[in-house]
């Protein structure tokens, strides 16, 4: 499989919030969405099946969206983007990315793992100034972390984080919770990988270093570790860069 | 020789003996297996004394065997109170006796047991209290005298943590009716917790005996332990103990170091009972123990408890007692019967076949023990004339090991935390669950079921009944199993009470039949009254051993019944708790701003600002006057650049976005035009200030709004809590981690960032002061504010968080040439002060108010409402009790008062600072304080006392103390 070339750190002025973490624990990475993305720790071939039973991979430079208002989910549904009744799921976009309606005035547009942006940016464009429509961007890019949570053992330490039951059997894929996480508020979209059991975890930027000690911490217990993009790519069959 | 008690397979099932375990306690070393306990593996050496008495040091030993007691109890290497009974050894573990002086086996404090006579229930509350502080001195003597165990405050802490746990049915006890309960819930798709606080599932089917050949127990409890192991339903914990049962079937569980906070859809206590010790003169030394204390040491560690028994009984479970002796090659001396006949049970017969002698109608008189009462050597028993009651001079029995198997109290403290209450029958002397509230089921000998028959079936009955309760279907639920065996469980008075005393009612608290019965004679004769006057239940056994035999001593010696006494109340914890278990992880979020490894680079030093890191001035902890004088001069005189990442940033849109920030806040907006900044001053309801900053608006229906770092999470809350009432077409968001932010401040500011800013028109006429663009800063899009804080001309620039160090690295890039310098939270405070502007949270306090503060210019009188209008107007019509003014010491050389030194005038108070600098731009020293109204003129004199004997002299001076005509912000 085809991957980028490999970049520095901090080549570009988009920077993930957690890029010093990630280079100190001997992350490689490639440029996606115009950052640096952690694509893999130097064990390309081990880290699907670590991601497999528990891992975490940073996610943040990916591109994203967030819209608020009375009008945000005709707006967002106005520009292709499929978006069921319910509020607290997610739902699956043909370009692999997901659409998560966290309420009946909040819309939060994730890229798919390939980073590519195409929708993403498509309605950053589409929306410009357009005020009577009562839908307003919140700029989910720059406010949030974005990591994946992973493995069989991922609603275990999560339990330890946090209150919501988010066992497989009643945390439902494409299921949203809006909890604190490490009492960091965050939005948890279980998003699985082929047969993996992967979580979206979203939070304030500003926490996103607290945030990834708490998860290595409590991970610790299932030898989980960092994965890179790379891995998650492996087991999102089919759905890797070309 | 090695382990001389320890018995051959198939004894000890929970020993590995190819892994042998060397351990000390207190110095001396001994052999036990990996699975032993402390106690199980002394006990298997001869050891037998483990702990001295609360009160009179009097020896003890082994009595439960269940951790339920304090006679177990020992001292590990920074963990006090360890129970021996549940503590398993390991390699080298050194344990010791606790609250001994001199030795375990030689405690000086032993001769206390002479003086017992002289220390009655309640003793402390007569004895110390006089004169007024004899209790201080007596207060150490009693502490050291009747501790438990050291704390080492030299110990590290461990690593603790906690876990959300969720299941439809939570099982506690994993006994047969635990178990029966388990699969019946989890077969009916219920997803099942069972928690038991052993090793090992089983329960009693580990180590009672239930028939006179022991045929079904064995077989019983593995075949249930191995389906309940192979069920996916059943998430199983053990060593783990259930702690509590709140509401909504909240149940902490405590497991090595995890506290697991579990929610169940229904809960099921399977939680068995607890076998109580008969009380006679020394039934505490060693060698007396329960009949189930005895049976545990045989079948779960394969320890023989003594050479020669008597076994103390009033139920057929003391036959079983003496038959395991027996087959474990104890000799039974006798087998001493409360009841009037021999029991007629299976196991009686099978007694009665192995030819061992039986007592029936017969009581104790006392127990007879070695020299310091170190062992027991015999009991001494006879005929009862009536309840409670030996006739004549008895029969001394030797023996080495006393069993008492004479009656059961449930379990039930789950039942009553969940809400449910327990009856006392006196036909049967036993306490059951009366009423229970729904989604709590009692199964098992917790529910008055002892026939394995019965509890099988009870289990089954509420597992069916939890699942059912959690959404299953589960099938109709069958009544509680009728089980006639039970009503012959308990002997309503195995109590036998001595001229002499030392009949021990409770064992931790040292407690005797004669404390209980003077508490009530004294007139503590209500129950709950009677527990805190005499301790009993008190202790570490909180009251398992000690309760009933109190409720019936109390209901005998008032005349009434043992409902009408009735129980304690029974609270959390069930078990031990250490507080590492309450603290668990701590979660503490740290929130760091996108510079702030550069501020670390820059050899910041950091300060907690609320939630965020910031640095507060950039040099050694030591340096910090230097430092904060060379870029506040910097600011001055050059150009300089703050992080200002922690400003609160909110986003408010909407077509009433005017209308909103006018009800909000105390200005007026709705006639503001785009690209326009203005102060926002908030108020509550009460017109107290609770935060300011900018609202910049960016277009007809969008501002952008700052906020203080500290408050702008109120505030965002705030915002939505009334909006929720006003319900205006106005969306907010709390954008303050979305957004980066830097001051570049000083008269070079505008040159430094022309050189990275080409889109913007930074001329003076086309930027001014207050004015708000958006443009690209070193490529990156931004929001840039000329404000002036600082009183400098000035830039905010607010960009997008990810790029935040980039456009930070830009901006300092591009300020080489000037020399520009990163400035701390020090140095903006400093440079504040000189232009006299308000910090809300340091110079306002819970109660200030626009006008109080100097602010009233802030308020847009014509408004027709904002939050805190009326009562700022009632306020302004009352008049000001104090003003918030400006002062310069008269001495420009005086020391800096500090924040929350007073402002008096003789003895008076008249005030406080909250802000104070040694300001090199004014010459002074220059500050803030509250002051009275009639202080508050300018050039009055003020005193602030700064010491004790230590006062400095400041004068009244206008504000701002730096640039009056605000020139140099407005450049």
């Amino acid at each position: 499989m085809a991957q980028p070339d490999s970049i520095g750190p901090a080549d570009r002025p988009r920077r993930s919030f957690l890029y010093r973490t990630l280079d100190e624990a001997g992350a490689r990475f490639v440029e996606i969405n115009g950052a640096a993305v952690a694509v893999d720790f130097g064990s390309a071939e081990t880290e699907p099946d670590a991601a497999r039973t528990m891992a975490v991979a940073d996610l943040s430079p990916l591109p994203r969206f967030g819209c608020n208002g009375r009008g945000a989910l005709e707006w967002v549904r106005g520009q292709g983007i499929s978006i069921g009744d319910a509020n607290n799921a997610a739902y699956a976009q043909p370009d692999g990315g997901l659409a998560a309606r966290l309420a009946d005035t909040e819309v939060l547009v994730l890229d798919s793992l390939r980073g590519s942006g195409t929708a993403v940016h498509r309605i950053e464009a589409a929306w410009s100034s357009d005020e009577a429509s009562g839908a307003w961007p919140v700029n989910r890019q720059a406010g949030s972390f974005w990591m994946m949570v992973t493995g069989r053992h991922a609603p275990a330490i999560f339990a330890k984080l946090c209150g919501v039951d988010l066992r497989r059997g009643t945390f439902p894929p494409y299921a949203v919770a809006q909890t604190p996480v490490a009492r960091v508020n965050c939005v948890v979209v279980r998003a699985d990988l082929g047969d993996t059991t992967a979580f979206h975890l979203l939070g304030d930027c500003a926490a996103a270093e607290y945030q990834w000690g708490c998860l290595l911490d409590a991970m610790r217990e299932f030898s989980g570790r960092p994965v890179g993009i790379g891995a998650l790519w492996r087991l999102d069959q089919g759905k890797s860069p070309a | 020789m090695s382990q001389p008690n320890r018995l051959p397979p198939p004894w000890g099932l929970l020993i590995d003996r190819g892994t042998p375990v060397s351990f000390t306690f207190d110095g001396r070393r001994y052999e036990g297996y990996a699975g032993d306990c402390i106690a199980s593996a002394l006990a298997a050496n001869g050891r037998w004394l483990l702990s001295r008495s609360f009160k009179y040091h009097r020896p003890r030993g082994v009595l439960t065997m269940t951790g339920g007691d304090a006679n177990s109890l020992v001292q590990l290497p920074g963990q006090p109170n360890v129970s021996a009974d549940r503590m398993p050894i390991a390699p080298n573990m050194p344990v010791s006796a606790q609250n001994v002086f001199g030795s375990l086996d030689r405690d000086r404090a032993a001769l206390l047991g002479w003086f017992g006579r002289f220390m009655p229930v309640g003793f402390y509350y007569k004895a110390f209290y006089r004169p007024g502080n004899a209790f201080r001195f007596w207060e150490r003597i009693i502490r050291r005298v009747a501790g438990l165990g050291r704390v080492d405050l030299d110990s590290r802490p461990g690593d603790y943590d906690k876990a959300y746990g969720f299941c439809d049915v939570a099982v506690v006890g994993g006994g047969p009716a635990g178990l029966a309960a388990a699969l019946t819930a989890a077969d009916a798709g219920a997803e099942v917790m069972l928690v038991d606080e052993h090793p090992a599932l089983g329960g009693s089917l580990a180590y009672a005996r239930f028939d006179a050949d022991r045929a079904t127990a064995d077989r019983l409890r593995s075949d249930l332990v191995a389906e309940v192991s192979a069920h996916r339903h059943i998430a199983v914990h053990t060593d783990a103990v259930a702690q509590a049962l709140f509401a909504d079937n909240w149940l902490p569980v405590t497991t090595g170091n995890r506290l697991y906070k579990y929610r169940a859809g229904a809960v099921v206590a399977a939680t068995g009972s607890i076998e109580q010790p008969a009380v006679f003169r020394n039934n505490d030394v060693p060698g007396v123990m329960l009949g189930s204390a005895a049976q545990r040491l045989l079948r779960l560690y394969g320890v023989r408890p003594g050479r020669r028994a008597v076994v103390i009984t009033a139920n057929d479970d003391g036959y079983g007692v003496a038959l395991d002796l027996a087959e474990a090659g104890v000799a039974v001396g006798a087998v001493v019967e409360l009841r009037a006949q021999t029991g007629d049970g299976p196991m009686a017969a099978a007694v009665a076949a192995r030819g061992l002698r039986v007592l029936p109608g017969h009581g104790v008189t006392e127990a007879r023990a070695s020299r310091g009462h170190r062992h027991v050597t015999g009991l001494v028993v006879a005929p009862l004339a009536g309840d409670g009651l030996p006739a004549g001079a008895g029969e001394r029995i030797s023996c080495d090991l006393v069993c008492m198997s004479t009656g059961y109290a449930p379990d039930a403290a789950l039942l009553y935390h969940g809400g449910g209450t327990l009856a006392y029958d006196d036909d049967t002397a036993t306490f059951a669950p009366a009423t229970l509230p729904t989604h709590l089921h009692a199964a098992g000998s917790v529910n008055g079921r002892c026939a394995l028959d019965a509890v099988l079936a009870d289990g089954r009955r509420a597992g069916r009944a939890a699942a059912r309760d959690a959404g299953h279907d589960a099938g109709p639920v069958p009544d509680a199993p009728p089980d006639p065996s039970a009503a012959a469980r308990n002997h309503p008075w195995p109590i036998f009470t001595h001229a002499k005393g030392k009949e021990f009612i409770d064992f931790d608290e040292d407690l005797q039949v004669a404390d209980i019965i003077d508490a009530i004679r004294e007139g503590y004769d209500d129950i709950q009254l009677l527990k805190r006057y005499s301790t009993v239940g008190m202790g570490p056994g909180q009251g398992r051993h000690s309760a009933v035999a109190t409720v019936r001593i109390a209901a005998n010696a008032t005349g009434r019944d043992v409902n009408a006494v009735g129980t304690t109340t029974t609270r959390p914890p069930v078990g031990p708790l250490k507080f590492g278990h309450l603290a668990g992880r701590a979660f503490d979020p740290v929130r760091r701003t996108p510079m702030h490894h550069r501020h670390l680079e820059a050899g910041a030093l950091m300060m907690v600002a609320g939630p965020w890191l910031r640095p507060a001035w950039y040099g050694a902890r030591t340096a910090r006057d230097g430092a904060v004088r060379r870029e506040v001069r910097a600011v001055r005189t050059n150009v300089g650049l703050i992080d200002v990442s922690t400003l609160g940033g909110l986003e408010i849109r909407g077509a009433d976005a005017a209308e909103f920030l006018e009800r909000m806040y105390t200005g007026a907006f709705s006639r503001q035009p785009a690209g326009r900044a203005r102060y926002a001053l908030m108020t509550d309801e009460t017109g107290v200030i609770i935060d300011d900053g900018i609202a910049c608006r960016l277009s007809g229906q969008h501002y952008y709004v700052t906020a203080t770092t500290g408050a702008v999470d109120g505030v965002h809350r705030a915002m939505l809590w009334h909006n929720a009432q006003w319900r205006l077409d106005v969306d907010v968001t709390n954008a303050t981690a979305a957004w980066c932010g830097v001051n570049l401040a000083g008269p070079r500011s505008r040159a430094v960032l022309a050189r990275v800013c080409d889109d913007i028109d930074l001329a003076a006429g086309a930027f001014p002061y207050m004015a708000v663009r958006e443009g690209t800063v070193a490529g990156i899009r931004c929001r840039v504010l000329r404000v002036g804080f600082v009183g400098e001309l000035g830039y905010e620039i607010h960009g997008p968080a990810d790029h935040g160090e980039a456009l930070w690295d830009a901006l300092l890039d591009a300020g080489q040439d000037a020399e520009i310098r990163p400035f701390g939270v020090e140095a903006q405070r400093a440079l504040r002060l000189e232009k006299g502007h308000v910090i809300v949270g340091q110079d306002t306090d819970g109660v200030t108010t626009p006008h109080e503060a100097g602010l009233g210019w802030a308020i847009a009188g014509e408004k027709t409402c904002y939050v805190g209008k009326r009562a700022t107007l009632i306020q302004q019509q009352a008049g000001l009790t104090r003003r918030l003014v400006g002062f310069a010491t008269v001495d420009p050389d005086a020391p800096v008062p500090e924040e929350g030194h007073l402002v008096v005038r003789g003895r008076e108070i008249t005030g406080r600072v909250t802000s104070a600098f040694r300001s090199e731009a004014v010459g002074a020293v220059i500050g803030l304080a509250y002051v009275g109204p009639e202080q508050a003129e300018l050039a009055s004199r003020l005193d602030i006392k700064i010491g004790k004997a230590h006062t400095i002299e400041a004068v009244v001076v206008p504000r701002p103390f730096y640039d009056p005509e605000n020139r140099r912000q407005e450049m």
